[in-house]
């Protein structure tokens, strides 16, 4: 009974990364969210890749919904600070076109699901 | 010619085959005897009066070490591995020889035992050269295990007069076997198996003592389809296999269990492979089919799985030379054929090595192109009961019981070369339970002695209607056990019906008059691994008439047999050939598409009784070669007829819907409905005339009889050494 109780204070008094609740997570997700955004057309600009907006802004989202299940308040800060270092090698340059464009997969090929498809590629 | 008394055949009778016995049930069985009681290391077993002190042994789990004991060979006794202290005998006794008596207490680990082993192993080691780093055998020899388990720590042997250890001139026994003579430890086991099993009897041993050698006296080729089963009898490395020399070591291969299809009987085997490559292959025991041994092609001729592979899907250019193209080129151009053609001008036809899996995807996608013509190169009579019946074209009797046969009557067949295996089970019952046996057609070599009734097919008339004069008759009307085997090749001919209505009433005669009912007379004994498979799945027996409708598009399943030729095939013909070799089948071939062979597929093949059973992978596939199953697949699907399954497992639902035989693995079904076959065939017994003829009279012709074996090297070796030895005076 008492080592149980000394586990759920350790868990209740664990360290914060950088929120106190949820609610200050969610605000610095948003400024995440937000700083990303407002940079897509300079990525466009700087980086010269063949995506629109749109198709940023989407993927963007798709990060950040990548991640919606996610509740643990010192998760969502580590993946926001992680999501500020991506936006600083993206604005300073430090990442080049090919890191930008890897994020839609160019290159990967989808492999075949049916049976004539897996038949010619002689996959079993 | 060795005929053994009935007390030998009890002892060889070992305890796996007890339980299949025991259900089979028959009229007489002999009364049990008492058992008598003997202690093993103090723990007491009941055992039948009679038995080795190591038979016993083994009932409770201590295995004696042994070199020339066998247990299906005769009791040798000249080893002295088995040595064991028995309590009140002044001299340990050898195990192997030594019957059990009332209340004897067996020590097999006492001092004396062990003292007494040390002492054998020395001596065999001071005669044996210490070569094991370059000897085949190691990693999988007795004496290298028993040395370590029971030998010394330290030798007495010291060459001070620096003469050299014993040494033997080795032997030419042909092709497969190589030896090592001064490796021999004479346990004499190859020379048991020889003329007991093997039935010939051409090794021996001369000299006595340290000049003790086992050989053929002069030199001669071993002239037996099982001689490689000396390699796997031999407990040290004087006989290994010639072709296998240096290959590989047992630890570094895998061994997968499979099927073999190069006979009809499907022998069980391991296949041993190493980096994708099958080195060899071994017998797996199975007391059902083949015991432990395995017959040559079977053994040997798996070094054609490396030549004369399709590799990839090739299909004939302008100039009508096969060139090689994508899957989907010739994928795209089977289709089409197959999609033009007329549903009465397509015709499918199954070769020897076709699996079951295959088939039914062939014959599916047949039928859903408005087409029946599917059919077998093997020809059966589609009269009377036709292939509607089973049991009128299996071996009924079952492999493993036609040793307790106390008749046998075989028709046009040389069981010899067509089922190896099958021979050494009526030559069992033949040595040990003094079971007759008698043959019509040609006079050929069965290893034992048969009464040569004729070679005319009207004796058969004769013996079904019970005018034969022939002792035969006589003896076949007294038999308990009779057994009747016709070979297959028998019922192609104009006549064939009519002989097999007549087999089928002699047979039936015969079983309507046993008392014991289970026992089945009648035996078809087919000549290829995929024909019971195909008549079960409802292939047509026999391309004749198909094939001169003059067929449009012919799609060829591993059809090699040259029963479909370009010559017999109009013109504009196109011919689809899907199969692993470069063989007959290929080289008149339109489109190509490579398959997988036996060992390279999970696949189904039934055997000449109806058991089914299935091979595993050992290897993948050559090149751009596909299981076969999938092949018909993806064709279909591009013909726009799509067959409803995907994998293997739903292919096989398929087969069960179809029969659900196809797919119980390792059981066989009772066969009925003789009766009904029977009376089908009265109409057609009509008179026959001509003479039976088989296609495999002697040794020479066993060899190469398929895809696989005649891209075998070895296979031709053993053909040029067996022709070089007819040419020897000895």
């Amino acid at each position: 009974m008492a080592a149980k109780e000394t586990v759920k204070t350790i868990c209740r008094n664990a360290r914060p990364v950088m929120s106190s609740d949820l609610t200050e997570a969610r605000r610095r997700a948003l400024g995440l969210y937000r700083a990303f955004y407002r940079y897509i057309p300079y990525i466009i600009k700087y980086f010269d890749i063949p995506k629109n907006e749109q198709d940023c802004r989407c993927k963007l989202r798709e990060y950040f919904y990548k991640h919606a299940c996610v509740t643990d308040v010192r998760v969502i800060d580590i993946l926001v600070i992680k999501g500020y270092m991506e936006l600083k090698e993206v604005t300073h340059l430090w990442q080049q076109k090919g890191h930008v464009m890897s994020h839609w997969n160019p290159s990967a090929e989808p492999k075949p699901c049916d049976f004539l498809g897996k038949f010619l590629a002689g996959m079993d | 010619m060795l005929r053994q008394p009935l007390t030998r055949a009890l002892a060889l009778s070992s305890p796996a085959r007890a339980a299949p016995l025991a259900v089979r049930r028959y009229a007489e069985i002999a009364p049990q005897p008492d058992k008598v009681e003997v202690f093993i290391d103090d723990k007491p077993v009941y055992v039948p009066p009679g038995t080795t002190v190591l038979q016993a042994a083994a009932q409770v789990g201590v295995e004696i070490p042994r070199f020339c004991y066998h247990e299906r060979l005769a009791v040798a006794g000249n080893c002295r591995m088995c040595l064991v202290e028995v309590e009140k005998s002044p001299k340990p006794v050898a195990a192997c020889a030594m019957p059990v008596m009332k209340g004897m207490r067996v020590k097999t680990n006492s001092d004396l035992t062990r003292k007494a082993r040390e002492g054998v192993m020395e001596f065999l080691l001071v005669n044996h050269p210490l070569d094991c780093p370059i000897c085949d055998q190691g990693g999988e020899c007795d004496l290298q295990d028993q040395s370590m388990a029971f030998g010394s720590d330290k030798s007495r042997f010291t060459d001070i007069h620096f003469s050299g250890k014993r040494a033997v001139e080795d032997k030419d026994v042909g092709p497969l076997i190589k030896t090592i003579m001064t490796r021999c430890i004479h346990c004499t086991r190859c020379i048991r198996f020889a003329s007991e099993v093997a039935g010939v009897d051409d090794l021996g041993t001369t000299g006595r003592g340290t000049d003790m050698q086992v050989g053929t006296y002069v030199e001669k080729m071993f002239l037996s389809e099982l001689s490689g089963n000396i390699i796997d009898l031999c407990p040290v490395g004087a006989l290994t296999s010639k072709p296998y020399s240096f290959a590989a070591r047992p630890w570094e291969t895998r061994r997968i269990d499979s099927v073999d299809v190069l006979d009809p009987l499907g022998s069980n085997i391991v296949v041993s492979t190493r980096t994708n490559e099958v080195l060899r292959i071994l017998p797996r025991t199975n007391e059902e089919i083949n015991e432990e041994w395995l017959s040559d092609k079977s053994r040997f001729a798996c070094d054609g799985l490396k030549r004369q592979r399709l590799v990839t899907p090739l299909m004939a250019d302008s100039r009508g030379n096969l060139t090689p193209v994508d899957w989907e080129d010739a994928v795209v151009a089977a289709a089409r054929a197959l999609r033009d053609c007329p549903p009465d001008k397509l015709l499918a036809v199954a070769g020897d090595m076709a699996d079951a899996e295959s088939l039914v995807a062939l014959k599916d996608l047949l039928n859903r192109l408005g087409s029946e013509n599917a059919c077998t190169e093997q020809y059966f009579p589609l009269e009377g009961a036709g292939i509607d019946l089973r049991s009128t074209y299996l071996l009924n009797t079952g492999i493993a019981n036609v040793e307790d046969a106390d008749f046998v009557l075989l028709i046009g067949t040389n069981v010899r070369f067509e089922a190896p295996l099958l021979n050494t089970r009526i030559r069992k019952a033949f040595i040990h339970k003094d079971t007759d046996v008698a043959l019509i057609g040609p006079k050929v070599d069965l290893t034992y002695d048969y009464v040569h009734v004729g070679e005319s097919a009207s004796i058969v008339k004769d013996l079904a209607s019970g005018t034969s004069a022939h002792e035969v008759l006589r003896k076949l009307e007294q038999a308990k056990r009779p057994v009747v085997i016709l070979g297959a090749d028998q019922l192609k001919t104009q006549e064939g019906a009519a002989l097999l209505a007549y087999t089928q009433e002699l047979a039936l005669r015969l079983q309507d008059k046993l008392e014991d009912k289970n026992w089945k007379v009648l035996n078809v004994l087919q000549r290829t691994a995929s024909q019971v498979a195909a008549l079960d799945i409802g292939y047509k027996p026999g391309v004749g008439a198909l094939l001169s409708a003059g067929p449009q598009v012919v799609y060829l399943l591993g059809a090699d047999s040259g029963v479909v030729t370009r010559e017999s095939l109009p013109k504009d013909a196109v011919v689809i050939y899907q199969g692993h070799h470069g063989d007959a089948g290929a080289a008149i071939a339109d489109v190509v598409l490579p398959g997988a062979a036996y060992t390279e597929k999970r696949a189904t093949y039934v055997n000449a009784e109806g058991r089914a059973q299935q091979t595993l992978p050992a290897v993948t596939p050559p090149g751009q070669a596909r299981e076969d199953w999938k092949i018909i697949r993806a064709i279909s699907e591009v013909v726009g007829v799509r067959l409803p399954y995907d994998n293997l497992d739903e292919v096989r639902d398929r087969l069960s819907q179809i029969s659900p035989a196809l797919v119980t693995y390792g059981d066989v079904q009772n066969n009925n409905y003789f009766a009904q076959a029977r009376a089908l065939a009265q109409s057609l017994q009509k008179p026959v005339s001509g003479n039976l003829d088989v296609k495999l009279k002697t040794l020479e012709d066993y060899f190469m009889t398929d895809a696989i074996s005649r891209a075998s090297p070895t296979m031709a070796k053993c053909v040029q050494a067996v022709l070089k030895q007819k040419q020897s005076t000895y």
